[in-house]
């Protein structure tokens, strides 16, 4: 009989499971910060856990500042005044000075509160940080002190909160939007249940809140209101999520989603006026430079559309015109200046495109400098 | 799409939520139900096993005259054996690939777990790849991982989860065994029958309480099937047919599949 030596061997088949678990599949991977530019200088999170501020001329680190203990970086960095703030995933709020990327003030002072995925807002000189302890935050932006933390919202908060008038609302993954009063934190009279959780960040235009939800579809919502005033498709879901918040300009939704498209929405009848399909999940929101919509999609391709007709063209790769644009995945949000798109690639890399000129510039290395 | 993701691991992902969303959004009962659905489609399996180990124990006179009439000549004894095995049309071995049958039921099952909690940004983007476009799969994404006690994504911290799994595991072990054939393979089996407990009461503490749940309800069905199929409690009871020394027992584990 070998019943036990089968059985010994039945205990080592059992190790691919403990591999599995041990393969970090818990873990975040570096994060999906995307760049800021401010005065020349472009701040950005690096995969490997440090805020960076670059030249812009010239490509070269300013300085650089490592999060101690080493932290994914979801968040984009903010600047305000002499300040860029980031928020982290081991749950603690930066502020650096933008000079020499020297740590003015850090929150909580020790200790952390949850994980920090969506990027923070500032309006008032105050921070607001929706957090993976479900709360919002509310901080003191010269010295990081505590203004209020809202009550518990959700079981985590992913989304940014955005700001409107002396009110702050916040999308959350079981399909709340909450109004919170900037001033307090307290909750507002006005909220809204969906049946369907939200997957985006909510983007207000006018009295209206635009949010991509998990059910598939692209929610218009009034204000005050307990029933969306549309919801896009109307007919049959989208392909996927809409995952990247949209971008809203002169009555028109522009939105990005996972199943590649981008669509074109009138915004306040949610009728589709184009469509224009990528081929690769949109998972950054697109940029607007005058009426040229840039896009990328998860694969690496850039691609530049006409707002007005929904044509477009790829940006093609300079070392050879059949691979994508850039040769990583792109999940960062993407930042454009002065006819310039900055994005940050998961090979942790800044590109630059020159929308004018069709071009992509040698990649800025972020790794750290001798 | 690999093929594993097609066949297994993505429809395993499906029906979990699936399920979630008729069982109030409770993840942890969505786990409870697919274990035994899943019980329920290795029932042709198990049954077998069943029936081969209490043809085993069954056998357990036969085999201790074997062990009187060759004891000396283990060559002997080892080819007696298998010719009784034989002529009651059963296989020792063929008892283990039931269990082995499940190895992959529990890798997806651990996939699906960490995958539907999504428990950091990227698995929630990489589980937008990975569902179905039905309309009950993303109503309820994405989903909470709080169940009783636990976070299904993380080790029970109270080792609760461990000591159930662990008990659970050594009950349909001792349930399980047949007569082992010579004192070498009794020590063997002793060593097995103590460390399988151990492992899984180790690997519950090492893995989410999600697969836990799995590994511990799947025992439970299988001690209760195992009770109505062979009306006994088996080895619970057994005494060592082996007279020189009576106190440890001889036995060999048919170790019957979670």
């Amino acid at each position: 009989m070998k019943q036990p030596k089968i059985l010994f061997l039945v205990v080592i088949a059992l190790l691919p499971l403990i591999l599995v678990s041990c393969s970090g599949t818990a873990q975040p991977k570096g994060g999906w910060s995307g760049p800021a530019v401010h005065d020349g200088i472009i701040y950005v999170g690096t995969r490997d856990g440090r805020v960076v501020a670059i030249n812009s001329s010239t490509g070269g680190q300013n300085w650089s500042y490592p999060i101690d203990p080493p932290a994914a970086i979801y968040t984009t960095p903010i600047v305000d005044g002499e300040l860029v703030y980031v928020g982290t995933y081991s749950g603690r709020v930066y502020a650096l000075a933008i000079a020499r990327g020297i740590e003015r003030w850090v929150y909580p002072r020790t200790g952390s509160i949850g994980a920090i995925v969506g990027s923070p807002v500032i309006a008032n000189d105050t921070i607001y940080i929706s957090n993976s302890d479900g709360m919002v935050y509310a901080l003191d932006t010269t010295y990081g002190d505590l203004k209020w933390k809202s009550e518990p919202l959700a079981v985590k908060l992913w989304t940014s909160p955005t700001v409107m008038g002396d009110t702050l609302y916040v999308s959350t993954f079981d399909g709340h939007i909450y109004a919170l009063s900037m001033e307090t934190g307290e909750l507002l009279d006005w909220s809204f249940k969906s049946q369907a959780g939200f997957a985006s960040s909510p983007v207000i235009y006018g009295d209206t809140i635009f949010v991509g939800s998990f059910d598939r579809c692209l929610y218009a919502i009034k204000i005050g209101s307990d029933v969306p005033v549309w919801k896009f498709p109307q007919e049959k879901p989208a392909g996927n999520w809409f995952w990247a918040p949209p971008v809203v300009n002169e009555g028109i939704v522009y939105a990005g989603c996972l199943d590649g498209k981008l669509y074109a929405i009138e915004a306040k009848t949610g009728e589709k006026l184009w469509e224009f399909d990528t081929g690769k999940p949109i998972v950054s929101s697109p940029v607007l430079i005058g009426n040229l919509l840039i896009v990328a999609n998860e694969a690496g391709n850039v691609y530049i559309i006409n707002s007005e007709t929904g044509d477009g063209e790829r940006i093609k790769n300079p070392d050879n015109a059949d691979k994508p644009t850039i040769n990583t995945q792109i999940r960062t949000p993407l930042c454009a200046r002065e006819g310039l798109v900055y994005i940050r690639g998961e090979d942790n890399q800044l590109y630059v495109v020159d929308i004018e000129k069709r071009e992509v510039s040698q990649p800025i290395p972020l790794t750290e400098e001798e | 799409m690999n093929p594993w993701d097609f066949i297994i691991a993505n429809p395993v992902l499906n029906v979990l939520i699936a399920l979630s969303h008729f069982l109030f959004g409770q993840f942890g009962l969505a786990i409870i139900a697919l274990t035994i659905i899943v019980r329920l489609i290795t029932w042709p399996l198990n049954n077998r096993q069943l029936k081969s180990t209490k043809a085993l124990q069954d056998m357990q006179p036969k085999i201790q005259e074997l062990q009187k009439k060759y004891g000396k000549n283990q060559q002997k004894l080892q080819q007696e054996m298998m010719k009784l095995y034989k002529e009651a049309g059963v296989n020792p071995l063929g008892c283990l690939w039931p269990m082995l049958i499940q190895f992959p039921i529990w890798i997806a099952l651990y996939q699906a777990i960490m995958r539907a909690l999504a428990t950091t940004p990227e698995n929630l983007l990489d589980l937008s790849h990975r569902l179905y476009s039905w309309d009950i799969v993303n109503q309820v994404i994405p989903l909470s991982s709080k169940f009783l006690w636990l976070d299904l994504g993380q080790p029970d911290p109270y080792w609760i989860l461990a000591i159930i799994v662990g008990g659970t595991t050594w009950i349909q072990q001792k349930m399980s065994q047949a007569p082992a054939v010579d004192p070498r393979q009794e020590s063997t089996n002793r060593i097995m029958t103590l460390m399988m407990p151990l492992m899984f009461g180790f690997l519950t503490l090492m893995f989410p309480s999600g697969l836990a749940i799995y590994w511990a309800v799947s025992n439970i069905i299988g001690i209760i099937t195992q009770y109505f199929a062979t009306g006994s409690w088996g080895y619970l009871k057994f005494r060592s047919p082996f007279p020189s020394k009576p106190a440890k027992g001889k036995q060999t584990s048919i170790t019957e599949q979670r």
